[in-house]
């Protein structure tokens, strides 16, 4: 029984100054996240905003907000993606994206924001969207498109047309998505020209609002120097003319309030979910307070901590029944419940030695095996290195955990909350592993190698600039950088860890999971 | 004494002659249409029996043979005042609770009845009868129907000039009401007051008064709230109306408890014997509670042959007692009929309550909209008042809109608590009585509360508490009461811990809610550090609220749903409602048809009251779901007009 592991204690002194000071550091982070996420979620400039409400329209997060159920929650992925790109002119990458309730579904939804540059897709726009039906994909969620978009961003057309993850991914995804039997809803609430005409053209069932939303190839000006014609955009592409004429739309809508009505409508008319590939038990909060994870995460990632302290503070009940405790200390494994769903973790408590790294694929190949999702709490510099470890075939062993990361089937989920650098990132489910979800605390750093190392690698190469490298590796180490790039889904604050998780696996458990293909090799 | 009767009646006079029944160990039979079966006094009588119709008397007469009941009694309306259903009890050898037939057909003329009591020398108002009332000299006056009663039909007329139109008015008025047309004419008394005596006569010829009731808290010639004693009656005066009310009674050869009503000048003090009620009053139990005497077992024990078991001096009033009568009505609409299911009942336990109320029971159109009668007593007029206040602050009725609140503005008038009566001061004070159908803040604040309470399971996709990666989102409830659609937002888990926004401001909240998930019970919330009961209840997607005997009700919308259209429930938006519940009797529109507004669409009948509801704006008619024949809720959608800009769009619509 679940109810007899035992629970973890821990040592967490409250009273001691470097409590204080972490719980300093990282409150004063959390706070900057919360004020970047709210900056980000204004969207574009405020006349933009003006306009666009004065015109009748819902902005993209009351229309997302409307959509769902009344006080759902909303997993929204990479928030803050486009931060510091493209002249900070493009909040949210111009896409709201996550997962949320509609019609007591759990949904992917994508909403264009149409005060950004009119919604138009620039290329991490396209990676957003493409990362959205990524996870819609995976965990067999219904999408949920809320089109208001003027197509591909021209002046970079070259950065998101041509390639395959470009544009037309997003229709190719719609169509084998739909195959799959991943329902995909559109609502136009506004332009969907050229390309993204396709979006509701694609989906399986498309809502229109009359004089507001259009669908067309080409728009007015572009068929007047084409053939001459002189038509309306209302004329051309409208939601009576799709609703009654073309039959590109299935519904017509008064307003985005009725649009989104009926998308729930719709919604509620979806088949049944899949039955979960995997139980949960009745979920209890975590013995020890979430808000020590404040004090408990040292200020400097390179300072040693035992990570049994953070595990304490998002499983059920704080209890973790450990795996191979005396064994390849340096990671920690074991069992426990996130909200009710049955959780193997795998979290790092110090360097990457063969015997970590052997247990650590050991641990993956039992919960695979046994059908339980893995979370991986990243902290990681990186492999041992050195004579002797090498001589010891280090990397076979860490090839073992990869090739284990690599291949299992259940859910992994990602969170990294100290360092990833190196060979780590991979054996810990970096996001080329492809985890269902991956998240980066604000005191997280991500990078090839430290900045130090790098430093020194380089100097000793060639004659690099130690201090423009290790600042480099600082810029691009930090959780901002990668989140503006979709490195991961999103920065988020430590004491949501849990809530994050237990959303992630409630969602991933849509998914069937597919047969398993070895018995698990001892190491 | 009789080993059975049968009440012929329902409602709360019918569960309090039960109750009568009950103590004095005599089995009671109720009677029921097939509507009403789960009718409270069905409930609480011994024994029930269906009947096609409550005034069906054949019907009544062959429950009470086939239930073996010696005696039928008849409680109060129809079937008390009509002396051929007394005839038919008599024929079928059953006691008829209530006075000789005779005694019936003499008071119910009302020209008779002035004339019987005016030559036993009781005082009466000046009047003239058919023919001649052409030629009256005395104003002002008043034109009434001789067959009529509970002033229906009555015309005021104030000079000689406007004589002749009132008395053709009043003519077609009683032919229609009453089948007769027969008119008198009395001097009209100014400033006056309703007050009425008590007596109560035996077969061996004694005849008592048990003090009066003063009724002048009257809206419409209907009673509102009455009390015993009145606060304009002296020892001196009632001993000599009641000796005028004696000597009324003896005129007729009257048995039983009846009243009679008189109309005293307020100026003057001046009384004048109006008509003889030849039954039991609503209010007889202001009375009761002054005399500590049970009426309705008065009554029996006379039916029964016995004599009265105390004379005129044995007679002692103690306190003062105050009646208030609860009414499915709608103040706020004009005092429209209300009606639904009771979702939720709370009635006062330390004062006397008449009730016919019961939880899950339906009020409908078809009877009497009055529920209950709230009597409270206290020691002096005051504290009888002060009691009657917190009696109805403690009294909901959920899922029917009731009067409560404007019985306590009523009581509270300062014109009341002062004593200083008349039958017009409701109708001068209404604008300060009625209550507004704006609903308070906090309580709207409260119902977006109830509502944000979602049931919760395990998943954390189930807790809605609006989480976001940022700041948690506002989920906003957009509740539709009498007054329009507002919008309340609410944030995180209210039974927890949560903030409610209105107007732009965020305030903590937290609420208690018992008996969930459908209610009928307390509901605790805090809002800004300050806490408020309320009952609660919930059927689908309405919630009623109560508290202070006022009740709100709240439909919840999702956006864009069909109530949450561009202001629905305001006028304007082409949404037609049912007024009150009843019965659809004409649809004058058809769909699609082209409206104007003002236009009549439906004719909706309740209460014998005919309601034209009319096209709030031109436009098309886009929805008609209804049908003649068919009943109809209160706030039923009754039609739908689409408004049409121009003359040409519909057309192009077509």
């Amino acid at each position: 029984m679940s109810s007899d592991w035992p629970v973890l204690k821990s040592a967490a002194e409250p009273a001691s100054e470097a409590y204080k000071s972490n719980a300093e550091l990282n409150e004063r982070l959390a706070a900057e996240l919360l004020e970047r996420l709210a900056t980000a979620a204004l969207g574009g400039p405020e006349r933009s905003r003006k306009r666009h409400v004065e015109r009748g329209k819902l902005l993209p997060r009351d229309r997302v907000d409307g959509l769902l159920d009344p006080g759902s929650r909303f997993l929204e992925l990479s928030p803050l993606a486009a931060n510091g790109l493209y002249d900070d002119q493009a909040p949210a990458a111009g896409i709201i994206t996550g997962v949320g309730r509609v019609s007591g579904r759990e949904c992917v939804v994508v909403a264009n924001d149409a005060t950004v540059k009119g919604g138009t897709y620039y290329p991490v726009t396209v990676k957003k969207h493409l990362r959205a039906q990524e996870v819609a994909l995976h965990n067999h969620l219904p999408c949920v498109y809320l089109v208001d978009s003027g197509g591909a961003f021209l002046p970079r057309q070259d950065e998101v047309f041509p390639d395959r993850e470009h544009f037309g991914r997003i229709f190719y995804n719609q169509a084998t998505m739909s195959a799959r039997g991943i329902p995909q809803i559109a609502a136009v609430l506004g332009s969907c020209t050229a390309g993204g005409a396709y979006v509701p053209a694609m989906s399986d069932e498309a809502v229109i609002v009359r004089g507001q939303g259009t669908i067309f190839l080409g728009g007015p000006p572009l068929v007047k120097a084409a053939t001459g014609e002189e038509v309306t955009a209302e004329e051309l592409g409208g939601g009576d003319l799709h609703s009654r004429v073309s039959g590109v739309t299935d519904h017509l809508a008064e307003d985005d309030a009725h649009a989104l009505a009926i998308v729930r409508d719709i919604v509620s008319t979806l088949a049944p979910r899949a039955p979960r590939p995997w139980e949960t038990v009745r979920p209890e909060p975590p013995r020890h307070d979430p808000r020590d994870l404040y004090g408990i995460v040292p200020a400097d990632t390179r300072q040693p901590y035992d990570v049994r302290e953070v595990i304490a503070r998002i499983v059920d009940g704080s209890r973790f029944l450990e795996f191979k405790a005396e064994y390849g200390s340096t990671l920690v494994t074991g069992f426990a419940h996130v909200h009710g769903h049955p959780v193997g973790i795998l979290a790092n408590n110090g360097i990457l030695f063969s015997e970590s790294a052997m247990k650590g694929a050991h641990f993956i190949e039992l919960c695979d095996q046994r059908r339980i999702p893995l979370v991986f709490l990243q902290n990681i510099s990186g492999f041992m290195v050195g004579k002797a470890y090498e001589a010891g075939g280090i990397a076979k062993h860490g090839a073992k955990m990869v090739t284990a990361v690599s291949c299992a089937r259940v859910p992994k989920f990602t969170v990294v909350i100290g360092g990833s650098f190196g060979a780590g990132n991979y054996a810990m489910a970096g996001r080329a592993y492809s985890p269902r979800f991956l998240w980066m605390w604000p005191n997280a750093r991500i990078s090839v190698m430290g900045g130090e190392q790098a430093a020194n690698v380089l100097t000793t190469v060639g004659d690099a600039d130690p201090e423009a490298i290790r600042a480099q590796y600082e810029h691009q180490g930090n959780p901002y950088y990668s989140t503006a790039r979709l490195w991961d889904d999103g920065v988020i604050d430590p004491l949501d860890t849990r809530t994050v998780l237990g959303l992630a696996l409630s969602a991933a458990a849509n998914a069937p999971l597919e047969p398993a293909g070895f018995g698990v090799f001892r190491m | 004494m009789f080993d059975r009767v049968l009440i012929a009646n329902r409602g709360e006079i019918a569960v309090r002659i039960a109750r009568t029944l009950r103590g004095l160990g005599i089995t009671s039979v109720a009677v029921h249409t097939p509507s009403d079966a789960g009718a409270r006094h069905v409930l609480e009588a011994d024994v029930a029996l269906q009947v096609p119709k409550y005034l069906d008397i054949e019907a009544i007469v062959g429950a009470a043979r086939d239930s073996g009941a010696q005696a039928v009694h008849p409680g109060y309306g129809f079937l008390a005042e009509n002396g051929a259903f007394a005839r038919r009890c008599a024929e079928a050898g059953l006691v008829f609770v209530g006075p000789p037939a005779e005694a019936i057909d003499a008071m119910g003329d009302k020209i008779r009845a002035k004339a019987t009591v005016s030559a036993a020398g009781v005082p009466v108002v000046p009047g003239g009868t058919e023919p001649g009332l052409a030629g009256w000299s005395d104003f002002p006056a008043l034109i009434k129907p001789s067959a009529g009663g509970g002033g229906k039909g009555m015309v005021l007329v104030r000079s000689a000039a406007e004589l002749p139109d009132a008395l053709e008015s009043a003519r077609r008025t009683a032919t229609a009401a009453f089948g007769d047309g027969t008119l008198l004419i009395e001097r009209y008394v100014e400033n006056p007051r309703h007050i009425e005596i008590q007596v109560l006569a035996d077969t061996h010829g004694n005849v008592v008064h048990l003090g009066e009731r003063e009724c002048s808290l009257q809206r419409r010639h209907q009673k509102i709230i009455e009390e015993a004693p009145s606060p304009f009656v002296s020892p001196e005066t009632r001993a000599r109306m009641g000796a005028a009310a004696v000597e009324a009674a003896r005129a007729v050869g009257y048995v039983g408890a009846g009243t009679v009503e008189f109309i005293v000048d307020g100026t003057t003090g001046a009384y004048h014997f109006m008509e003889m009620n030849t039954r039991l009053q609503v209010e007889h139990p202001v009375t009761e509670l002054v005399t500590g005497l049970d009426l309705v077992e008065l009554q029996l024990r006379v039916a029964a042959g016995e004599r009265l078991p105390f004379a005129q001096e044995d007679v002692r009033l103690d306190g003062h007692a105050v009646e208030a009568r609860v009414y499915a009505e709608d103040p706020a609409r004009g005092f429209l009929p209300s009606g639904g299911r009771i979702l939720a009942l709370r009635e006062p336990q330390d004062v006397r309550v008449d009730s016919g109320l019961v939880e899950g029971g339906v009020v409908g159109s078809e009877f009497d909209p009055m529920l209950s009668k709230v009597v409270a007593w206290g020691p002096d007029r005051a504290s009888a008042l002060r009691t009657l206040d917190r009696a109805l602050a403690r009294t909901a009725v959920l899922g029917v809109v009731t009067n409560v609140p404007f019985l306590r503005a009523l009581a509270a008038h300062p014109a009341v608590r002062a004593g200083e009566l008349d039958t017009g001061l409701v109708e001068r004070a209404l604008p300060e009585l009625v209550p507004g159908v704006q609903v308070p803040e906090e309580v709207l604040a409260a119902a977006g509360l109830v509502f944000h309470a979602l049931p919760r399971g395990d998943d954390p996709w189930e807790v809605t508490d609006g989480w976001r990666l940022g700041e948690r989102a506002w989920t906003t409830w957009r509740l539709e009461s009498r007054d329009g659609v507002h919008a309340v937002q609410v944030r995180g888990l209210p039974e927890e811990s949560a903030e409610v926004r209105l107007d732009g401001t965020a305030v903590a909240a937290h609420i208690r809610l018992d008996g969930a998930p459908a209610g009928g019970a307390e509901l605790v919330v805090t809002i800004g550090g300050r806490t408020e009961r309320y009952l609660w209840a919930r059927r689908s997607d309405t919630l009623w609220l109560g508290k202070d005997g006022a009740s709100w009700s709240f439909t919840r919308h999702l956006i864009g749903d069909p109530g949450d259209r561009a202001g629905a429930a305001a006028a304007g938006d082409g949404v037609v409602r049912s007024p009150m519940p009843g019965t659809v009797l004409v649809v004058k529109a058809q769909p699609g048809e082209r409206v104007s507004k003002g236009q009549p669409l439906v004719i909706v009948e309740a209460m014998k009251m005919e309601h034209t509801v009319t096209a709030p704006c031109d436009g098309v008619v886009s929805e008609l779901p209804v049908q003649a024949g068919r009943p109809v809720d209160m706030d039923a959608v009754l039609a739908v007009v689409t408004p049409v800009a121009g003359p040409t769009v519909g057309a192009e619509e077509a």
